[in-house]
């Protein structure tokens, strides 16, 4: 017995339910003489915004026990030349992709969805309102219910692409913005996107990141991802996508039981740049052990009582 | 600093031996015939220090020495931290995971051009990769300088090795041991001052700590010199996916992983 790995987001059909996190896998192009960007479920891009952006002075990262920080800044090339330089790569792959879009007002996101529109090669856009590290944008959506709702809902006005919305940890309860952004018509959520932490060189009394902040990720993070896939998944009827400390098929099997329907690699693609190819051949083999027809059988099959 | 389109590859390497060369400094030699072929002077790897989540990430170190027909290559390093400690700890036998080759590497002088080298402290590690290159393609060692400067005596490892290469060599320490009393910067601004270093035909190279590179770079913008520095710094994923470890230079900030770790000297604005 061959199982089903196939998942899917509205029309959207996934060969399997493994995709690289955005931030973590450049534009696809750096890692493709490492892996076989095929097996891959899909390919998040780095954020897009408007215009180009150069990001947060260094040092940008920082290792913190079973993590990271990161502070990135959202540095990307912006809209256009993602479009001239960056997507012929990416459409040239029989994998999905996945474009992340930034924005510092709800304009932003609009100018740079209406840009995506129609693009040959892009699948679905991923609506980052949870980045951490900067000011202006990104979080400031994401962590009110209003305006995580008028930022979807315009998004979707100007797209007939399908519309997931990444979600942010830093709020008093997730599945309450997964809601709102529901009802403003996202086809899916992915979360969590990275936690608030910070670390400090103690001896130079300075701040690591020259952000002060930055964003928490790796295994050090996957208990508090676990426990909010769980939540929302009480909450919404929408697929949700589930990242965060996601390192190999035991970790990725433990977010589909949680109630994900589909997972994201981020940070580890850096251990292990073949992680997420790992974790394909992994769930594959774990369904075929198990005599799982369907990976989508497993969703949400948390036993709970 | 060249570049040409690498195959990154992700290989399983063996470990033959580790060395210590004083309490802090080891010397780690890797089987893996297919990075000793591809590996160029400047090039870095990418190794996984241990299966665990702690300490996470990968760790990047400069080829400091590549035996082609062995098929091994050496790592040089100083103990600094918990990643660095585990891998001192490695046996002969051990697999470690590695990535390689990343970044790009020196560019070669021409056969009638000379070159300086400064290096400071462990900063020796690829310059001597890249001397034993210049070496064996016969490039001439009467047009070799290096400036080697190390903070205490017992820092000042390999000399035999590099005695023997019968090249002009510079030695500082800044406990005035050995050589000349002072930081090696100063050595060299001196030279360089007094005209005993020439910078018509010469072509420059220099690798080592951040305050040392800043000096050198000051110098390099100062007196126009074509220096290539081979920079370090934090690296998540080594290939130029994270732009985590970017550097700021005169045209924006660049990563180091990828379009380094080897810079034009007069490019990069270093604090």
């Amino acid at each position: 017995m061959i199982p089903d790995l196939s998942v899917g987001i509205g029309k959207i059909k996934f060969s399997n339910p493994v995709l690289v996190a955005s931030g973590t896998f450049g534009y696809g192009e750096e890692y493709g003489s490492i892996i076989d960007l095929n097996k891959l479920g899909g390919i998040i891009t780095k954020s897009i915004t408007f215009n180009p952006r150069e990001g947060h002075p260094p040092p940008r990262t920082c290792e913190t026990p079973s993590g990271m920080l990161n502070a990135i800044g959202l540095t990307n090339v912006g809209v256009k030349r993602f479009i001239k330089e960056k997507l012929p790569f990416l459409r040239r792959l029989r994998t999905r992709i996945i474009v992340n879009v930034a924005g510092s007002t709800v304009e932003e996101y609009v100018e740079v969805v209406r840009k995506l529109e129609g693009k040959k090669g892009i699948d679905l856009l991923e609506i980052n309102i949870s980045c951490p590290n900067v000011k202006e944008g990104g979080i400031a959506f994401g962590s009110k219910p209003e305006s995580a709702y008028k930022c979807i809902k315009a998004v979707k006005e100007n797209t007939s692409f399908p519309v997931i919305a990444k979600l942010s940890p830093n709020v008093s309860d997730i599945a309450e913005i997964a809601l709102v952004v529901e009802e403003a018509g996202a086809d899916a959520v992915s979360l969590i996107n990275t936690l608030v932490g910070m670390a400090i060189d103690f001896e130079n009394k300075k701040p690591r990141l020259s952000n002060v902040t930055g964003g928490l990720s790796g295994p050090a993070v996957k208990p508090v991802a676990l426990a909010m896939v769980w939540k929302t998944a009480q909450k919404v009827k929408i697929p949700i996508i589930g990242l965060g400390g996601i390192m190999n098929t035991q970790d990725a099997l433990e977010f589909l039981l949680a109630g994900a329907s589909m997972i994201q690699i981020g940070t580890g693609n850096f251990v292990d740049p073949e992680c997420s190819v790992k974790i394909v051949e992994g769930l594959k083999k774990y369904c075929e052990e198990k005599r799982i027809k369907r990976i989508g059988n497993l969703v949400g099959k948390l036993k709970t009582k | 600093m060249r570049t040409k389109k690498i195959m990154i590859h992700k290989d399983e390497g063996l470990i033959l031996s580790v060395e210590s060369l004083n309490e802090k400094l080891f010397k780690l030699k890797i089987y893996s015939p297919v990075f000793s072929l591809m590996a160029m002077p400047g090039n870095f790897c990418h190794l996984k220090v241990n299966e665990e989540s702690f300490p996470l990430l990968r760790r990047a170190f400069s080829f400091h020495r590549v035996e082609k027909d062995k098929g091994t290559f050496e790592l040089l390093f100083k103990v600094v931290g918990l990643g660095t400690e585990l891998l001192s700890r490695k046996n002969p036998g051990e697999k470690i995971d590695l990535l390689a080759p990343l970044g790009n590497f020196f560019s070669f002088p021409r056969k009638d051009e000379k070159i300086v080298l400064s290096a400071g402290g462990m900063g020796i590690a690829p310059l001597l990769f890249f001397l034993n290159y210049l070496l064996e393609k016969k490039f001439n060692p009467e047009r070799i300088t290096l400036f080697f400067g190390v903070k205490k005596e017992k820092e000042l490892i390999l000399l035999d090795e590099l005695s023997a290469m019968r090249i002009k060599i510079h030695l500082a320490t800044e406990d005035g041991t050995i050589g000349f009393k002072g930081r090696i910067t100063e050595l060299f601004y001196q030279e360089l001052k007094e005209r005993r270093v020439k910078l018509k035909n010469t072509m420059f190279y220099a690798c080592g700590p951040t305050p040392m590179l800043k000096k050198i770079s000051d110098i390099s913008k100062k007196h126009n010199l074509y220096c290539q520095i081979s920079l370090e710094n934090h690296m998540p994923c080594g290939i130029g996916a994270c732009f985590g470890c970017v550097v700021k230079t005169i045209n924006g900030y660049k990563r180091v992983c990828k379009d380094g770790p080897v810079f034009d000297a007069r490019e990069v604005i270093l604090d």
